[in-house]
């Protein structure tokens, strides 16, 4: 017990420290994405409970939590598949909204690639401007030109059967990166990879972002990911999901990976911990607490 | 065995290697040889056992027959073809058709759906009889059996096909903004396509039979015409001859529209 409140008040020092700093980049410039007392119930589970948070344009964001905290559900209201429930507000570029008028507006990738296999590397990248409309052959010569930024080069007449995870996971990114919005959903779009070209596809998407620059919110569950890839980190609470922390990372870009051994980052990445294993017990120890399968698909 | 002579020729669409052009060609000639060894099997067996022709007629004789009299075999094979085609087309593309709108409009399809299994209870036969009141002697009576065969199982695959949509799928191409129509168009009806194929495999047999069967209602050509004469005359070589050729129609059919499915469904090994 006595650990326990010991993380407590480390927690509490980082929340203080993460008020203070959380607001310097809304000032600054007015955030794209701004959400408050968001909650979303499905039934008697509440899946999100007045989560909050604000994303200034050009930030990297990264969202952790114990499995089965509302993280998806998070996603897929950003992404305008579903509602909020009635008091949640919403806002995109200033105005508020309804999340069905983020369709469309908002790049989302999923988990899974959710490549379509009768459809080549190229024509699975270009699916978004087909949708919008814009010619294909136009989209195609565009597509092709950024195969070699996504370590695709000389694959684009394959078949999503013929490659590997990770380059499906990069064909799925590449789609992403060619729906040109400013805000990017990245749900653990590295999950199923295996750990080293999971950190190598860290670096690359750093690389891509920078030189891109999108907004990006990216869920993970991986505190490492995380940290490496943030700006600000935010910890989810387990469910219903609120914001349990949000820690501003002020490690220097560009990002190595030596990084991670660097004692800032051992020192951020206690205060993560701490939080999100306070948070495990929690739904680990909380009746019935198998996360319901609304939020974890796979 | 003929089945997978005759299924060759649309087993390697676009073969770029000349091994992948070799190898269909000896698949060919393999089906050519077992089909050739049943054959004189088949012989053998009657000459040494002395089976009756009335039970089993040498398989020499068949094709004499088939040599010697060909124009009546000619004539009722590409009549039957016509029947089946006409029937098994419109059959699939009724069928495609209405499980789309099946699909789309849940309302209609309750109200609608039932009806149609009603209509697949009843025979065939009995189904039959009315076609030729209400057509005559015609054409169009054997492809209306041909279609009222065929129709059904293409809807029900289509529906199922479109039914296997990955939610999730759907979710991506949603978030992009895609309206219903686009949806149709790029996931739900290429998804579905392995699944419509497979009801189009089966529907190309049950076209033929639907042809044949409606033939029987009464007709001077075609290849159920001269099953019933062979029946009536008691001409075992003729039953026999027009066997075969129903068995070479069949085959070739059920190929073409296999060929069609590897073709249009390349990617069928993910599934």
């Amino acid at each position: 017990m006595g650990h326990r409140d010991q993380s407590g008040a480390l927690l509490r020092a980082a929340s203080e420290t993460a008020s203070s700093t959380a607001p310097a980049p809304v000032s600054a410039q007015p955030p794209l994405l701004e959400m408050k007392a968001l909650s979303k119930r499905f039934g008697p589970v509440t899946a999100v409970d007045g989560f909050e948070a604000a994303i200034a344009p050009g930030e990297f964001v990264t969202v952790v939590g114990p499995s089965g905290c509302g993280k998806s559900t998070l996603f897929n209201i950003v992404a305008g598949l579903e509602e909020p429930d009635a008091g949640s507000i919403l806002r995109f570029e200033g105005r508020s909204c309804h999340a069905h008028e983020l369709l469309g507006k908002v790049s989302f990738m999923p988990q899974r690639d959710l490549l379509l296999p009768w459809r080549t590397v190229i024509d699975n990248a270009i699916i978004p401007m087909e949708i919008e409309g814009q010619p294909r052959k136009a989209s195609r010569a565009l597509a092709r030109e950024m195969l070699p930024e996504f370590g695709l080069a000389g694959f684009g007449d394959q078949y999503p059967h013929q490659l590997s995870g990770g380059m499906r996971q990069r064909v799925a990114l590449m789609r992403t990166f060619m729906f040109k919005r400013e805000l990017m959903l990245l749900d653990e779009p590295f999950g199923a990879l295996d750990a080293l070209t999971r950190t190598m596809m860290q670096r690359w998407l750093l690389e891509v972002w920078r030189r891109h620059k999108r907004t990006i919110l990216f869920i993970t569950h991986d505190v490492d990911e995380a940290l490496f890839l943030g700006d600000r980190v935010i910890v989810m609470s387990a469910r219903p999901g609120r914001v349990k922390l949000e820690l501003k990372v002020d490690l220097p870009r560009p990002r190595h990976a030596d990084l991670v051994t660097s004692p800032e980052f051992i020192g951020l990445k206690r205060i993560v911990l701490e939080a999100i294993e306070e948070e495990a017990m929690k739904s680990f120890l909380a009746p019935g607490a198998t996360a319901p399968q609304t939020d974890t698909p796979e | 065995m003929s089945a997978s002579t005759l299924s060759h020729p649309a087993s390697a669409p676009g073969g770029s290697s000349s091994l992948k052009l070799l190898l269909p060609l000896l698949r060919l000639l393999r089906g050519l040889a077992i089909l050739v060894a049943v054959f004189a099997l088949w012989e053998a067996l009657v000459v040494v056992f002395a089976i009756r022709p009335y039970y089993l007629p040498r398989p020499s004789v068949i094709f004499a027959a088939l040599w010697q009299t060909p124009a009546p075999y000619v004539q009722g094979f590409l009549r039957t073809l016509t029947e089946t085609l006409i029937g098994f087309a419109s059959g699939a593309a009724f069928g495609i058709g209405i499980g789309l709108v099946f699909f789309r409009l849940r309302a209609l399809r309750e109200l609608v759906f039932p009806l149609f299994i009603v209509s697949q209870t009843i025979p065939v036969i009995a189904f039959g009889a009315l076609v030729v009141l209400w057509f005559g002697n015609t054409l169009f009576a054997k492809a209306a059996i041909a279609f009222y065969l065929t129709f059904f199982p293409v809807t029900v695959n289509t529906l199922l096909g479109l039914e296997s949509v990955d939610p999730r799928q759907e979710a991506l191409l949603r978030s992009f903004g895609a309206s219903p129509r686009q949806l149709m168009m790029r996931l739900q009806f290429p998804t579905a396509l392995p699944q419509i194929f497979v009801a189009l495999r089966l529907a190309s047999s049950l076209a033929l039979v639907g042809a044949i069967v409606g033939e029987w209602f009464g007709d001077t050509v075609g290849l159920g015409v001269l099953l019933l004469q062979g029946m009536y005359t008691e001409n075992v070589v003729s039953i026999w001859a027009t066997l075969l050729v129903s068995a070479f129609l069949g085959t070739t059919f059920y190929a073409v529209v296999a060929g069609a499915e590897r073709l249009f469904v390349f990617w069928g090994a993910e599934q």
